[in-house]
């Protein structure tokens, strides 16, 4: 299967100085070149991460001699003209400019979705303090520059923790392959089917929130709104580069089309919105849509390292022993060590789980599986630092210094968010209670929501 | 005697994370991300990559400084161990940039919280009419004057190629040179 992935992340040749720190943070060792050249992504390797172009330092100056114009680079970067902020070596070729068309299309019947890592580091982009969370400005954003639909992927990262917590019920208890290992993350997933075929059948089958996001909008949300399925054009907003390359994947089509159109970054929605002119700190507060935009503390949990396993470990808890968790913040499974471990007592049973964050720190824990010394049932991991709001997509902080506070304050403010939401756990998100009985039975569960992965090797 | 910062060419790695350090410091505004970068960069320390070399150069901070006892307007002092040029005298004249022995000195608009200053009642005149022009002002570094960590380009290189040469810094080379001279002539 041929998926593209070269053009999505690139290094400028005319700004790239050599200096090789890249290298330094790329997960599988996909960036060549000698010191003080050039250097060259090599796109079979490359996973998609963006933590090239979070670490990059080599910007075009004014200095610059006998290189592109700025213009010319924009272009080839795909960027809004109106883009004002320096140009780095490394960078993914954007889509803003694809949803500014799509936004005065009226022929189309547009739908957004944001990850959880975006409503915490999207105000950074205007001045904000680092890590603010606004979900509130941020949907009342959405909604100025036109969107018909302002949806939420945390709603479909609840509607994971249904899918992905009963395939592990399954797996436990009929004796499926174990450990499981969680899929929402794609950079992990396109590392798992180039380096570790063998280990596939221990991916969850169930597809990203992004992904069950777009297969339900063009199906449930176009029901919804009496809407021509054809007409509906998804956009999401997302804290990776990778993304983009998901949703590009062949397969991503099962609502008959493509599922998700377009995936923008953190940045890049903050550039259509300085681009429209709206004044993001300025704008009061407003709600995401209903149905498919209803979230919950679980959902919203995701964006940090070991957020999918928390909120796996509520609703699994609860539909296992049938009894409410004692405590619902699971602190045993949160922090930023690359490999976490824990035994989590469910009923009589105990769940052996792991967490990894950074991609590198899961070699040794795959090659313990293959090996057979080691005895998880489930396994979350995330390519990027600390999780999603770490991501290659995220705002580019540009001291060493301040880029750990960022992240800090992201993955804090995710919590407090976490804390301050009305349901807590995804089985009780009153939408995912009536999505199940209006709209998904046994056969379009397996069709929308699940997916197979393709050895690469 | 001034202080100075310079910085070791065989342990630079050519990334201008010291120029962005440098540009950011310096921008008066509190400023985390590419995104809300609304201008060029302007640092006053610059990498320069030839064939044999790859360094960045700043000021010196002559104690003797030529582009001072070369400003017609006494527009650069010696304060605080370091040169300084005071912008709301200087006149843009560019002597500085000819008097100083490493290029360390560019001539940059002026800027105050962000916003480019603009001259009382000079023009440029253009085609389609004429227009205020920017003030334009001697840039050097200031070795970040106020900023708590001392200057972040020797903060936030991540090849720790930069020192801090401070007075003391030279005494004690000085001292210890003299000594090991003195041991020289007595042969041990």
């Amino acid at each position: 299967m041929t998926v593209k992935t070269e053009g999505i992340i690139k290094i400028d040749k005319e700004l790239c100085t050599g200096c090789r720190r890249c290298t330094g943070v790329c997960p599988v060792d996909a960036i060549e070149g000698e010191k003080g050249q050039p250097q060259t992504i090599n796109v079979e390797r490359c996973v998609l991460c963006g933590q090239c172009v979070q670490i990059c330092s080599a910007y075009a100056s004014a200095f610059d001699e006998d290189i592109a114009p700025r213009e010319q680079k924009m272009e080839e970067r795909n960027m809004l003209p109106s883009v004002k902020e320096p140009l780095f070596a490394s960078y993914y070729t954007g889509h803003a400019p694809t949803v500014k068309k799509v936004l005065v299309n009226n022929s189309l019947f547009t739908m957004v979705q944001c990850a959880p890592a975006v409503r915490v580091a999207i105000a950074e982009e205007f001045g904000m303090p680092l890590g603010s969370l606004t979900p509130g400005k941020m949907a009342a954003a959405l909604k100025k520059l036109g969107f018909n639909r302002v949806y939420d992927t945390n709603f479909t990262a609840d509607l994971t923790i249904m899918e992905e917590g009963n395939e592990l019920i399954k797996r436990v208890t009929e004796g499926g392959v174990l450990p499981m290992f969680t899929s929402c993350c794609p950079a992990w997933v396109k590392f798992i089917e180039q380096d570790y075929p063998e280990l596939i059948p221990h991916l969850s089958s169930c597809k990203s929130p992004q992904q069950m996001a777009g297969a339900l909008f063009k199906t449930y949300g176009a029901q919804v709104d009496g809407v021509d399925a054809a007409k509906v054009y998804s956009v999401s907003v997302m804290p990776c580069v990778c993304k983009k390359f998901e949703c590009e994947r062949p397969e991503m089509k099962d609502s008959g089309y493509r599922d998700v159109d377009v995936a923008i970054t953190t940045r890049e929605l903050a550039q259509l919105i300085k681009d429209a002119g709206i004044d993001f700190n300025g704008l009061p507060e407003e709600e995401f849509d209903k149905p498919l935009g209803t979230y919950t503390g679980a959902g919203t949990i995701f964006g940090a390292t070991g957020g999918v396993m928390e909120a796996a470990l509520r609703t699994a808890y609860e539909l296992i022993t049938k009894q409410e968790i004692p405590d619902v913040n699971l602190k045993l499974v949160r922090g930023v060590e690359g490999v976490r471990t824990a035994d989590v007592k469910v009923g009589d049973l105990t769940l052996k789980v792991a967490v990894v964050a950074g991609l590198k720190n899961v070699i040794p824990v795959l090659e313990a599986i293959k090996a057979g010394k080691a005895d998880f049932h489930f396994i979350e991991v995330m390519t990027c630092p600390v999780g999603c709001v770490s991501g290659g997509g995220q705002p580019k902080v540009l001291i060493p210094d301040e880029q750990a506070n960022a992240y800090t304050n992201r993955t804090c403010n995710t919590y407090v968010h976490d804390e301050n939401m009305e349901y807590r756990k995804s089985h009780n998100n009153p939408e995912i209670k009536k999505i199940y009985e209006k709209f998904l039975v046994e056969d379009n569960i397996h069709h929308l929501l699940h997916t197979k992965y393709t050895p690469r090797r | 005697m001034n202080t100075f910062v310079v910085a070791n060419p065989n342990k630079c790695i050519g990334c201008k994370a010291c120029e962005i350090a440098c540009a950011v410091a310096h921008l008066g505004t509190s400023v985390a991300t590419a995104g809300f970068i609304d201008a060029p960069f302007s640092p006053r320390i610059s990498l320069v990559r030839a064939e044999m070399v790859t360094m960045p150069i700043q000021c010196r901070q002559c104690d003797d400084a030529p582009c001072a006892n070369a400003c017609p307007v006494a527009a650069i002092v010696n304060q605080d161990n370091k040169i300084v040029v005071k912008p709301e005298l200087c006149i843009g004249c560019k002597t500085c940039i000819v008097a100083c022995p490493f290029g360390a000195i560019d001539v940059v608009p002026r800027c105050q919280n962000g916003k480019e200053q603009m001259q009382m009642s000079l023009n440029v005149i253009t085609k389609e009419g004429k227009e205020n022009k920017e003030v334009m002002v001697a840039h050097k570094c200031d070795l970040c004057a106020g900023r708590l960590g001392g200057p972040a380009c020797v903060e936030v290189c991540p090849g720790d190629a930069f020192t801090l040469v401070k007075p003391e810094v030279i005494n004690d080379s000085i001292k210890n040179k003299r000594l090991s001279s003195a041991l020289d002539i007595i042969g041990k």
